[in-house]
Order: structure tokens, then sequence, then C-alpha cells
């Protein structure tokens, strides 16, 4: 949509109209100009890295052979090795449900604390600044933080649960309950994100919308549901994909509260690459950049979606 | 319009000249950190992120490399970070110089070529104590020296335990520490914690059980082998343990100690500082063997290694710091620090004379064996690996002990060399 | 499109909306809450069972060795926040303008390679940054940290403002083409002026994450004479021993420069945006 309004200007001329490919390709290589930065970025930082690791997971790297940089080249063999892992399965399952129970979770409380916001009322602006403090702590002290919180016997929770006559919940030691305690955690730490960005696009909606909405006798609800979700639709397809992107990551959080376990019941393919290359004495590079790799590739695939469904929604 | 966003951007550089100079100021004082030449540079990197310049060791380190005529500039890291740096740099052929490195991961260092032995550098390892220097030896080559060890025993509540009738003397062996512990479960209180989260401190807690029973890491199925991963839980069956053992670090389990309700804790030398804090009575008993007898207990601790460089006459200066380092003088001042227990038995004496407390750590360190001896070397981390996944499967009830550790030794047996 | 300021945005609630926004605030803060608590807790009860809801002795152990140790590290941490925000908004606003409203030929791909690059898992980005890092001779340099921090910032901050600047009406632009504008006097003019709202939403989220950040900082500047505050907080961490009152006290204090930090540029998201060139 490059166009100006063709009113304005009357190009009819075989020589105007040369001049305005001209302008039109000039600008095309100015707009790059305007991109050499984040080009730049994309090859240095981004690139390197990702072909190193691609090259990590097609060579069979032993300690010795990592620090020679002889590997053997063995193709996917590295790829077979991690689907024939017992910790496969699991992971990808685990993967699965924290990815999107947490996403869930976090846009839908996200969204509401949004709303709630978004009329303006005594101190609301320092209350919403005050959401961001988690953002602010260091994974480690939030993620040690919680840890402290659901720990079986000293925790607060439990002690809280006890209080109320309910049984002590082993949320970090037991197989059944520690995926839902790191769950509980990184939604805790995703909320502010969602919040900001929501709020940025409840702000971006003009007033007269509501107000005509208003006088038309519409009701709260209705209005979110025919007229402030929609608007919201690209905001929120933006914050979904983006969510999933950074959770599909999330590492830390789990790592330092259950280290992936007790016996993989936590461990997602993000700690289980961790894990292979630096959980034990021995890293194993090879088998860990194979599975962060398809940690990529899901991304890949994920955001392929979205690129289609907003050229879907553009063409509307 | 344009009048708040100059007032951002005012706010945003007189916040930046703020933070220049409170970092500048802080840091002005302390950094004459010599990065002068190239080769009369020598980079020393260690685990101890919580000694700063003005720290003793730090003052050695770098008093080390002036005695030997190079000025060293020393980095501490996290020990978790230090395996993945030292590979990562000697990658770019950017290895540093010295290294101080926990002891298990020698081999792996030394399998991957990084390092030098101690012959290389003309080292003489003689007055070490053998056990300690095992871990350090793959396929009859030593690549590194000790510079002081620690082990594992049982601190336990004295008032705790005389409250309860139990006699910290009486505990010999399996049946008659599981008596103990029944006891103070009767009185109310949590028999015994330890460190049982599934990462190599797990396995460092659970060796001396395992070897106490009289199995061999080459065999993690035999039935002495399940019979230590059933003594733990049985512990947590009948509550003698509490349910945060199968997530504590062994810092975590001290704490759960020093809150005063439990009557043992297995832990290291490196407490007996905070030891000395304890709001209430307490001693040190050797974890028992379950026939009888002190339990051999892995050795902690760090070794001073120098990776390979590609100017062989760095080696010189290199051997001249190593030495300062194990000096018998410098030794008793850094392992007093630390905490450690030194590698040297004339140092050892000395440490005994000036605290007797010491005394049974010295003995247990003299029983202690390394974890990668019996030229285990970087098979070692795959068979703790299975051993951690075993007893963690057994303590959450997801396995029966016997499945886990046949699971285990299977899986092991396929990895290793 | 008119944009109102905020204040006129339905009627002020009742001081009811205030408290429950207070209840929330509070529910969402507890585990800070616990934080500090924890902060304040003398070793020995720290895994008292069960835990002290307030810390009932407390000790002030863990900020003494705060404000003795670390006021050096939280002026760094500030310091390359501040800067990591500068370089992200140097090269990302630029290139949300040339994505939106230039519209160069493989600006799509650009968009989906720049989505792509967020999905590298940050310890593959520190392995590959430490390695360009160390051949360069730029590890241990706090200006190498921020160059990195803002790795995590840009595609981000590109991909915000591409989303913004695309809802800007193109009337504007050709009123300014009118006006005799080139590409660089209607980004400087024009488009920054109004995109105050993703300015500070990008801000707000690089200095967040430079601030927090702790992988890069980890591998990228442990040796360095000037270290942000997650390493500082290494001082508690020893090879054997934690001392988590003083790791707690330290995020306490970290947090508090931060935190006024926030509140202030909440202001400016508040204070809205004035109205556009265009009217309705």
């Amino acid at each position: 949509m490059l166009a100006t309004a063709p009113a304005l200007r009357d190009e009819t001329t075989v020589s105007s109209r040369r001049a305005r490919v001209a302008r039109r390709s000039y600008r095309g290589l100015f707009a790059w100009l305007y991109l050499l930065p984040v080009l730049t970025y994309l090859v240095v930082f981004y690139a390197y890295p990702l072909y190193r690791n691609a090259e990590l997971s097609l060579r069979d790297y032993t300690v010795r052979s990592f620090v020679s940089g002889d590997a053997p080249f063995i193709g996917f063999d590295n790829f077979r090795t991690m689907l024939d892992d017992p910790t496969f399965v699991p992971a990808v399952v685990h993967t699965t449900v924290f990815t999107f129970v947490s996403i869930g979770f976090q846009y839908a409380i996200g969204l509401a604390l949004a709303v709630f916001f978004n009329r303006s009322f005594r101190l609301s602006g320092t209350l919403r600044a005050l959401f961001l403090v988690p953002w602010l702590l260091p994974l480690i002290v939030s993620a040690s933080t919680w840890s402290w919180m659901l720990n079986s016997e000293s925790g607060v929770v439990n002690s809280a649960l006890t209080a109320f006559g309910m049984p002590q919940i082993n949320w970090l030691t037991s197989p059944t309950w520690s995926l839902t305690a790191v769950i509980i955690a990184n939604i805790w730490i995703g909320i502010p994100f969602n919040l900001v960005i929501l709020y940025s696009g409840l702000q971006a909606i003009p007033d007269d919308v509501f107000e005509a909405a208003a006088l038309d006798g519409a009701s709260g609800w209705r209005t979110f549901r025919h007229i402030t979700l929609p608007l919201l639709r690209p905001v929120s397809a933006i914050t979904l994909l983006l969510g999933f992107v950074y959770t599909l990551k999330v590492f830390d959080i789990i790592w330092i509260m259950t280290r992936g376990g007790p016996s993989n019941s936590s461990t997602t393919m993000s700690t289980w690459s961790y894990e292979l290359g630096f959980g034990s004495l021995l890293p194993h590079f090879g088998p860990a950049a194979a599975v962060g790799n398809m940690l990529i590739l899901v991304a890949l695939v994920f955001g392929l979606v979205y690129i289609r469904y907003e050229k879907v929604q553009a063409s509307r | 319009m344009s009048h708040p966003r100059l007032r951002l951007i005012g706010a945003a550089v007189t916040g930046l000249a703020l933070a220049g100079t409170m970092a500048a100021c802080g840091s002005g004082g302390g950094s004459s950190s010599s990065s002068a030449g190239g080769s009369s540079s020598y980079t020393f990197w260690d685990p101890y992120p919580q000694f700063d310049g003005t720290s003793d060791w730090v003052k050695l380190v770098e008093s080390c490399g002036k005695s030997a005529g190079v000025s060293v500039k020393r980095t501490g890291f996290d020990t978790s970070d230090l395996t993945s740096k030292t590979l990562l740099a000697a990658q770019q052929g950017k290895a540093p110089d010295l290294i101080v490195i926990d002891n298990p991961v020698i081999s792996t260092l030394a399998d991957a070529g990084v390092l030098t032995t101690t012959d290389d550098l003309g080292l003489d390892t003689s007055s070490f104590a053998e056990n300690l220097t095992a871990a350090g030896v793959l396929d009859g080559k030593t690549y590194g020296v000790p510079i002081g060890a620690n082990t594992l025993a049982l601190y336990y509540n004295a008032d705790l335990l005389q409250k309860a009738g139990v006699d910290p003397a009486s505990v010999k062996d399996w049946d008659s520490l599981n008596a103990a512990l029944a006891q103070l479960k009767g009185k109310g209180s949590k028999g015994i914690t330890f460190s049982g989260i599934g990462t190599e401190e797990g396995s460092f807690q659970f060796l001396p059980w395992f070897w106490g029973s009289g199995a061999n890491l080459k065999d993690l199925s035999s039935s002495d082998a399940v019979s230590a991963v059933n003594l733990w839980v049985d512990w947590l069956k009948k509550g003698y343990a509490p349910n945060s053992v199968i997530n504590n670090t062994q810092t975590t389990a001290w704490q759960e100690f020093s809150a005063g309700d439990v009557g043992f804790v297995e832990n290291g030398t490196w407490q007996m500082g905070n030891a000395q804090k304890l709001p209430f009575k307490w001693g040190v008993i050797s974890i028992p063997a379950k026939a009888g007898g002190a339990a051999p207990a892995p050795t902690g601790g760090e070794f001073v290694a120098a990776p390979v460089q590609k100017d062989n006459g760095r080696y010189k200066a290199t051997e001249k710091i190593v030495s300062c380092l194990t000096d018998p003088a410098n030794l008793l001042t850094t392992d007093t620090t630390l905490s450690y227990i030194a590698p040297i038995e004339s140092v050892q004496q000395q440490q005994v004379a000036n605290d007797a407390a010491l005394q049974p750590w010295v003995t247990a360190v003299g029983d202690a064996k390394g974890r990668t001896s019996d030229n285990l070397g970087t098979n070692y981390p795959i068979i703790s690996e299975q051993m951690w996944d075993a007893f963690q499967k057994a303590m959450t009830g997801s396995a029966s002990a016997e499945a886990a550790m046949k699971a285990a030794q299977d899986a092991a047996a396929a990895k290793v060399k | 499109m008119s944009h109102t300021p905020l204040s006129s945005r339905g009627t002020p609630r009742s001081t009811g909306t205030t408290v429950i926004g207070i209840v929330l605030t509070a529910l969402m803060l507890f585990p800070v809450y616990w934080m500090v608590n924890v902060s304040l807790t003398r070793p020995s009860d720290m895994r008292r069972d069960p835990p002290y809801l307030l810390p009932i002795h407390p000790t002030l152990g863990g900020y003494r060795a705060v404000l003795h140790d670390q006021l050096p590290y939280l002026g760094t941490s500030l310091l390359i926040g501040l800067c990591t925000v500068a370089l992200t908004l140097v090269v990302a606003a630029p290139a949300g303008y040339a994505l939106a409203k230039l519209r160069p030929r493989g600006g799509q791909t650009l968009t989906f390679v720049l989505l792509m690059a967020q999905m590298i898992p940050g310890i593959i980005m520190a392995m590959g940054f430490y390695a360009i890092f160390l051949n360069l001779g730029i590890t241990n340099s706090w200006w190498g940290l921020v160059v990195a921090d803002s790795t995590i910032a840009v595609p981000f901050g590109v991909l915000i403002f591409t989303a913004f600047m695309s809802g800007i009406p193109d009337e504007l632009m050709s009123a300014a083409k009118i006006d005799g504008a080139n590409t660089w006097r209607t980004f400087w003019y024009v488009v920054l002026p109004i995109s105050r709202n993703p300015i500070v939403t990008v801000s707000l989220f690089a200095f967040l994450w430079a601030w927090s950040d702790f992988i890069f900082a980890s591998t990228l500047d442990s040796g360095g004479s000037l270290q942000p505050i997650t390493l500082g907080i290494y001082k508690y961490i020893g090879n054997n021993n934690q001392e988590w009152n003083s790791i707690m006290a330290t995020a306490v204090v970290a947090s508090i420069p931060a935190t006024f930090l926030l509140v202030v540029a909440q202001r400016y998201v508040a204070a809205g945006v004035t109205a556009g060139a265009v009217k309705d």
C-alpha cells in the first residue's frame, strides 16, 4: 500500500511514470538502509550461533573432538538417538502441556487485568507498574522464591493448605505435581508481559467505539465479545505467538525448581537439551544440539502458521 | 508535544551519568587487574566467586604469580559453568593457564586432551595423599594435584538426641542407625535429612551408603546396591526423613538441620564454619557402613591443573605457581579458609593441632575414595547419572529399587566405554 | 481515528475499584513479599517447618552485606540497562518504520526471520557469543554485554514498532510528503513523536530483559571489572554454600531503582497520545 492519494497527482506522461518507478526503487533502497543495523545483527548474532548449533547436531562430538574440532560427520544419527531415547515422548508431552496451559492462563489473566486497568482509577498507573515487578527479578531469584514457597515441609503454600485442612502436597518432589508446580510459577512470570501488550492494544482502541456500543445498549460482556476481542485480534495474535515462542524456550524456572525431575516428570525439550549438554559431568553436545534444533523447528512451524494466518486476515 | 519526550531523554541521560559514576566509583578502587602484556600475564580460573580481590585467596594467587615472575589475572566462576567454559576456551585455543576445578571433572578434561600431565610440568606429586590424587589419574598419568579435600559425615543435634535417649556413640551400623531414627521419630522429631536430588550432588551423598553396603560402581544392580537404595526408600516410607530430601541440595539439608528439629544431617567438612553458629549442641560421627565400621565416603574438593598451551615456554612459570599454591604453608591458610582438609599429611597434622575438632574429618578423608578412581575416569559421570535417576525413581515410588537399579545398570553398561 | 486522553475513558470509578486493584496487586506480588521475608530471615530459621509468615526474628545481615558489596554492581546494571534501551531503540525503530511504511521487497521474509530469531534458546546464543567475543577479545567488557543483551530485545522491538507503525494512517504520511518531507524527516518529525506507546513499551522490555539477564552476563562478563547485579549475587553463592538472605536482599535492593524507573515510565504511557495531524 505505497499508494498516496492518486487524485493528488496527475501522472500520465511516460517520463513521470518512469520517474515514479525510479522513486519507488530509490525508496526501496532507502528502506534497506534503515534495515541495515537489524540485518547486521541477524547475520552476526543469530546466524552464527544457529550454524554452530546445526553443526553440533550433525556431528559425533566427544569432549575431545569438541576441543580439537575434528568430529566425524554423522548426518542425522543424533536425531535418531534422540527419537529412540525413552525421555523423548515424555519431554514432548510435557512441553506441549507446559506451553499451552501456561499461555492459556497467562493470556486470560493478562487480558482480564488489562480490561480491569483499561478504565483509569486512582493509583491505576502505579499498580500497573507494580505488576511488572516480577519481570525485574532475575529468574534465579523468582524461581528460588517459588521453590521456597512450594517446599513440601517448610513452604508457605503447604502451611496454608494444611491450615485449611487439606493434605500436604509434595509440589516439587512428586512426579504427579512437579509439572503443575513449574506451570504455576511460569504463569506468574508471564502475566506482566501479556498485561503490558494487551493493555497497549486496548488503549489504542478509540473511545468512540465504546461510546457507540454503550449508546446502542450493549452490555459489558457483549461489548467485550463482539467489539473489544475482534479489535484486539492482531495484538492478541502477536502476544500469543511471542508467548508461545518464549514459553518454548523456558528453562531457568524448571531447572532451578525441579531440575526436570523427579524422574523426568517435569522435563521439557528445553531442559532436556540443557541436561544433555551441561547437566552431568560429561557433556553430550551432539544430542543436546539435536534437541535444541528440534525445538527451533517446532517454533518455526508455528511461526509459519502465524504468517499464513496474518496473510489470510490481511486479505479479508 | 515534544516536551515530554525531551524530558524523558533528559531523564535517561541523567540516569546514564549517574549509573556511570556509581559504577566507576565502585570499580575504580579495586581493579588494578593486570592485563598488561600478552606473554607475561597468566590467566587463572577458579570456582570461588565468593572471593573477590580483597580476599586472602586472591592475594595468595597473585603473590604466587609474582614469585614466579609473572602477573596473574584471576577470575572466579560458578562451579557448574567452569567445565563448559574451559572446553569452549580450549576449543578457541584460548584456554587459561591454570584452573582450579572440581576433582571428578579432571578426567573429563584430561580425556578431552585439554590438560597437561604433572610430568609435562615437572611437578612432584609424591607428598600428596594417594587416595586424593587418584581422582586425577587417568590411564596411569596424573593430570593435576589436589589443593584440599572434603568429605561427608553425619552431624547430629546433641540436644535432640539426648531428649530422645539416643547415644551417638551407639550408631555403628545400619541397624543401630535405624533404631536411633525410630527413637527420634517416636519423640516427634525428624530422624535424618540429606540431599537426594537428581544431580551429581545427590550421587555424592548417596555414595557413602552405596559403598558402605559393599556395592561397587561397576555393577549397580547387585543386591548390595539395591539394599542401599532401599535404605533411603524406607526412611521416606517410615517418615524418618522428610519428603523434601528428594529435591534438597546439601545447603538446603543443612538449613533444615539448623532449624533444630532434625536429629542427623549428612553433610560435609565445609559446614564446619557454619556449625559453630548452630543454636544447639552438636557433634560429628562418621557414616556407618552396613555391617559396621566407617563407610568409605567420596572426596570432594578441587584440583589445580594446567591446560595445554600453544607455547610450551609458559609451563615453567605455571609449575612455579602450582608449587607455590601447594606449598605446605600456603596450603594451611587456603584449606583453613575453605574449610577443607589438606592433601599433605604434615599439613593435616598442623590443622588438627590448630583445631582438634578436625580430627574425625582427617580420619574420614584418609578413608575416602575419589569418585573417578579405580580408573573409572569418564565412565563415572555416565554411571552416576543412571544411579541418581534410579534412586530418584525409587524414592518417589515410580519404581521398585530393584527394577530401577537394574534399568540403571543396563543403561550404564550400554553407554560406558 | 482520534485518541482521546486517558482521563475521559468512561467515568472514573469508585474507590471500590482501587481497593480491588490493590488486592489483585497484593496477590500477584505475594512471592515478592516472600522474597523480602526471606531476605530478613536468620539462616537458622530458613527451613523452619512451618515457616514464619512475618520475619519474627529479623536480621539485617543480608542488607548490610548488600550495601557493603553491591552498589557498584547496581550502577553497572543501570548503565547496561539504559545503554541496551538506547541501542535497541536506535536499531529497532528505523527498522520498524522501514518494514511498516517503506515496505521494501523482501520485508515479509525479514519479519519472518526476526520471528525465527527469537526462537533460539538463550544457551545456544550464549555459547555462540562466547566464541565470537573470545575471538574478538571483547569478553569481560560491559559494552559487549550491552550488545549481547540488545539481541534479546531487538527482534521483539522491530515487531512491535512494525505492528504499531502499520496502524499509522497513510494520510499522515502523504500530508508530510505534501509538506515536502523526505523519508527521514517523515520518520523523525512525524512518525516518532506519535510512536510514544511502542517506544515506551520496547524501552521497558529492553530494560527489564537487560536488568534481569543472567545467562549472557555470566557467560560474557564473568571476569570483567564492571559486572551487573545478576553476577553480584554470586558473591553469596560459594561452590558449596549459599547465603540466601543476602541473595534475596540483593534482589530486593536491585528491584528498587528499577521499580522506580517503571513507575515513572508508566506515566508517559498513561499520559496518552496527543491528537495526530489528521482529524476525523
